[in-house]
């Protein structure tokens, strides 16, 4: 891994068009102002490991999930 | 595979053939392109959305044309909660061009099934492309249930 010390308000370039700028340090948080073009996405680590992890989850099983998804929709309408 | 799928191709019916979800053609105008894949499955780039399996239920199937094994069960968010398309980003399109579904959960239990509110597929109709996108507001979760939980706590308020 590539280690690089940065002072407030210093910059980290990846590539020809992405650069990240230390904006903030507070304690233990730091604030990144990151700029890239639109088709680079840029995602908190932790909420696209989870993403990640939910669609792996939503990918069909075996049996008829749909068929049981849509059963148990109407049973709990029925009871209301 | 390096083709750039900045838009879904008209023309001759794609024949898929699925171990688990049989044979199926699906008309070129009815393939949803989403040129990124999906999230953590960047493979997953050609989708048919089939038709409601039965009236009255809000679910269908989105099966991957790319990966045949591969499909899920959505929802259109905005038909089980009301008022979820404000969250959308603005469109350049228009927010009413774009569509909007979530993926569902569904586990051993179905009455634990969950939607993912938090990473919604978003299409717009007129080109049929879509891309999974984040959205930016902290309330809402990847595994939201879509029945309210049954006596949490005993009693539920409202």
């Amino acid at each position: 891994m590539l280690v690089l010390t940065r002072k407030l308000g210093e910059v980290i370039r990846i590539g020809e068009s992405v650069t990240i700028r230390v904006l903030e340090v507070k304690g233990n948080q730091v604030r990144l102002g990151v700029d890239a073009p639109p088709e680079v996405r840029i995602y908190r680590e932790e909420i696209y490991g989870a993403i990640r992890k939910e669609n792996e989850k939503a990918a069909l099983r075996e049996g008829d999930p749909l068929d049981e998804a849509s059963t148990a929709w109407q049973n709990q309408r029925g009871k209301r | 595979m390096a083709e750039p799928a900045r838009k879904a191709v008209d023309g001759d019916p794609i024949h898929v053939d699925s171990k688990r979800f049989g044979a199926y053609a699906v008309p070129g105008e009815r393939v949803l392109v989403f040129p990124e894949g999906l999230i953590g499955m960047p493979d997953a780039r050609r989708f048919a959305l089939m038709e409601p399996s039965r009236p009255g239920s809000p679910f269908r199937q989105l099966l991957c044309i790319d990966l045949p094994e591969l499909g899920f069960v959505v929802c259109d968010p905005e038909e089980l909660w009301p008022g979820y398309g404000a969250h959308l980003p603005p469109y350049e399109g228009g927010r009413e061009n774009l569509a909007a579904m979530v993926l569902v959960t569904v586990p051993a239990n179905p009455k634990e099934m969950t939607a993912n509110l938090l990473a919604p597929l978003v299409v717009d109709p007129r080109t049929r492309v879509g891309r999974q996108i984040v959205l930016d507001a902290g309330r809402l979760s990847t595994r939201h249930p879509i029945f309210p939980p049954e006596d949490a706590g005993g009693g539920a308020a409202g």
